[in-house]
């Protein structure tokens, strides 16, 4: 009697306590509920950025690099073009009445982002620490690695960084190059111009100027596609790469972090088996010049937003 | 309805309780007025929110916005607060009823709460139907809440499984065993993610479940009776106010071919809300106030966009249904996967203008 009398007590205050718990519960849900997202949106984050309510996007990209971005028929084409239009759609400037693309040299790009020239630069821009203290970077959204370019008719006889090191041979390299920087660690004799082109010029048009040309494999698979029967590359073990990102102004962290995001939702994409619009831009643009099937590189300090379509199944 | 164990009535005879079946019937005619009077009265008023309070403003949408489409657009944003409301009201009120049967002579048995009266009368087709409408629109973080409120609300405890102890345990142990395996990732995700509110709202509701059906004793129920039905009642009109104030027309962005002396590109993005398009002219209830007619041949584009309050809070999944969308927003997510917000939508926010 005693036994059923406390079991019949416990069981209220079993029931009591769940039903309290409950409600509290419930009310906790319709509190949730109402909660705003701890993350920041991605439309906040567009609002705090130097582009936000201007009508056109003005990008800084090469028109003198095959492959990666070059004019032709007065149309831009190009992996770099195709990134930066997918950067451009994503920040809410789609075609190509809301993009204005500019032109810049090399040695032009950062000044252009420090004067506020162009918003942003996507221009087989190498991420590097000295730059990095004057212009910030998103990505990277390619990594290169150093190759070296001989006429077809070499392609036999230059195959390893030994036969490199042969006296004979002449090799060329852009100056300034972080690859000059490279080749003289592994003993190679360089002969330096002032750009790559020159290089491939003299290997070209004076017979027997140059044996070989190194430099990244974007540059020269760009190259070898506009001269596909004269020139070959060869796989060399340099060791070093090259990352290459989106120059952005270092005044602006918040497109920076935008960038990043969109680079990021790319890399998702391909990475899901889907296809993804870097995977698009790589397969028109490099992917039949380049050896292998490449993958996008995870871009570096990717922030976390939230968007609308976040819901949508993975 | 006859909850168990309530066989015979509370109210006893010579009370001034009118009998069940008057009661029912009363209780039926208020049932279909408030069906078709609050959701007829909550779109007159959304219309009149979504004027921004101008009269005319008003009048142009009384007279273009279907009441067809109106009434399906309230239903769509209502039916998640209104099984809400009858969940809450039916589960408290099963509980509140069955301590008044467990202590006749008590106060609440004497004066049976409002919702427990309002379960006793209710047909347990509204109760049902009441929770699958919830089932199918609650965000799916908050399901697991209906496990306990189905338990109260049908007294349904353990012990009606099944008479034999090992049966029961082992019924009990298959269950748990099932909800484990659909929620266990998720409740691991959301321990890593530091969701305090999002462990609780999934490991609790099951073992809450087993322990909610039966009387609670008077000197909690009359309190309790108190403060929770005027507590539910004030949670539904404080949540009734989104439902008024949530848009009767999808949100978008109109591209117009503009007038020679505006932007460099000739066109300008009008965000707002297309009331109605004809041979001539688009009329546009612009976001941030106002009515714009556009001469038809001046549009060139127009995009579908979201708005703030569908941005995720929580980045938690249920077997790739996320937390925050309800199993029918889910489901149709599977028929229309990608939702690529357009480019118009993101340069054109509120605060652009």
């Amino acid at each position: 009697m005693i036994n059923a009398s406390l079991r019949g007590r416990v069981r209220l205050l079993a029931t009591t306590t769940a039903v309290v718990l409950t409600l509290l519960l419930a009310a906790g849900a319709g509190c949730d509920s109402q909660r705003e997202p701890d993350l920041p949106s991605v439309q906040e984050k567009l609002e705090q950025t130097h582009i936000f309510g201007q009508s056109k996007l003005r990008i800084g990209v090469a028109t003198y690099e095959p492959l990666m971005g070059v004019l032709e028929n007065n149309k831009l084409v190009g992996f770099d073009i195709d990134i930066a239009r997918y950067i451009a759609a994503s920040l809410g400037y789609e075609g190509e009445s809301a993009i204005q693309f500019v032109h810049l040299a090399t040695e032009d790009r950062i000044p252009a982002l420090q004067s506020g020239q162009v918003d942003i630069v996507v221009s087989s821009f190498s991420i590097t620490e000295e730059r990095q203290k004057l212009v910030s970077f998103a990505g990277p959204y390619f990594v290169t690695t150093q190759e070296v370019m001989v006429p077809v008719a070499l392609k036999s006889k230059i195959r390893t960084i030994e036969d490199l090191r042969n006296p004979n041979y002449r090799v060329c390299v852009g100056g300034g190059s972080t690859t000059e920087a490279e080749l003289e660690k592994h003993g190679i004799k360089t002969l330096v111009v002032k750009n790559v082109r020159d290089c491939v010029d003299g290997m070209r048009n004076r017979k027997n100027l140059y044996d070989a040309v190194s430099s990244d494999e974007t540059i020269l698979a760009g190259f070898r596609s506009m001269y596909p029967t004269e020139f070959e590359i060869v796989d060399l073990p340099f060791g070093t790469s090259e990352q290459l990102g989106v120059g952005v102004p270092i005044s602006d962290p918040a497109l920076r972090d935008l960038i990043a995001y969109f680079l990021h939702q790319s890399y998702l994409a391909g990475r899901s088996g889907k296809t993804s619009p870097w995977l698009t831009a790589y397969h028109q643009n490099l992917g039949p010049w380049l050896d292998g099937e490449r993958e996008q590189p995870p871009p570096l300090n990717v922030p976390e937003l939230v968007d609308f379509d976040d819901k949508a199944p993975v | 309805m006859t909850l168990p164990g309530r066989e015979s009535t509370t109210f006893r005879a010579g009370d001034r309780v009118p009998d069940l079946t008057e009661r029912r019937s009363r209780a039926s005619q208020s049932f279909w007025t408030l069906v078709v009077g609050v959701p007829a009265i909550f779109s007159v008023l959304r219309l009149g929110v979504e004027a921004g309070g101008e009269l005319q403003t008003t009048l142009l949408l009384v007279a273009n916005v279907n009441p067809v489409n109106l009434a399906a657009a309230l239903v769509t944003t209502a039916a998640r607060l209104a099984s809400a409301g009858l969940v809450a009201i039916f589960a408290i009120g099963a509980v509140l009823a069955a301590s008044s049967t467990a202590a006749p002579t008590s106060w609440i048995g004497r004066h049976p709460p409002l919702f427990a009266r309002w379960r006793v009368i209710a047909p347990n087709w509204l109760v049902a139907a009441g929770f699958a409408v919830a089932l199918a629109t609650w965000p799916i973080l908050y399901l697991p809440l209906l496990l306990p409120a189905l338990a109260a609300a049908f007294q349904f405890s353990p012990d009606r499984l099944d008479e034999r102890r090992v049966p029961r345990l082992l019924v009990l142990g298959g269950l748990l065993a099932g909800y484990a395996y659909l929620m266990l990732p998720t409740l691991w995700d959301a321990w890593q993610q530091r969701e305090t509110f999002a462990v609780l709202v999934i490991a609790a509701p099951p073992v809450l479940a087993l322990l909610v059906p039966g009387p609670i004793p008077p000197i909690v129920a009359r309190p309790l009776a108190m403060t929770v039905q005027l507590a539910v009642l004030a949670m539904l009109c404080w949540a009734s106010l989104p439902v008024i104030t949530t848009p009767v027309l999808p949100l978008t962005v109109t591209t117009v071919r503009a007038d020679s002396d505006a932007g460099a590109d000739g066109t300008e993005d009008i965000r707002g809300h297309v009331i109605t398009v004809d041979d001539v002219s688009t009329v546009i209830l612009e976001e941030r106030g106002g009515v714009r007619y556009v001469p038809a041949d001046q549009v060139e584009a127009q995009v579908l966009c979201p708005t703030e309050g569908e941005l995720p809070r929580y980045r938690l999944r249920v077997r790739d249904f996320h937390v925050e969308d309800s199993l029918l927003e889910g489901m149709g997510r599977r028929v229309r996967p990608v939702t690529r917000v357009d480019a118009a939508c993101r340069a054109t926010s509120s605060a652009a203008r």
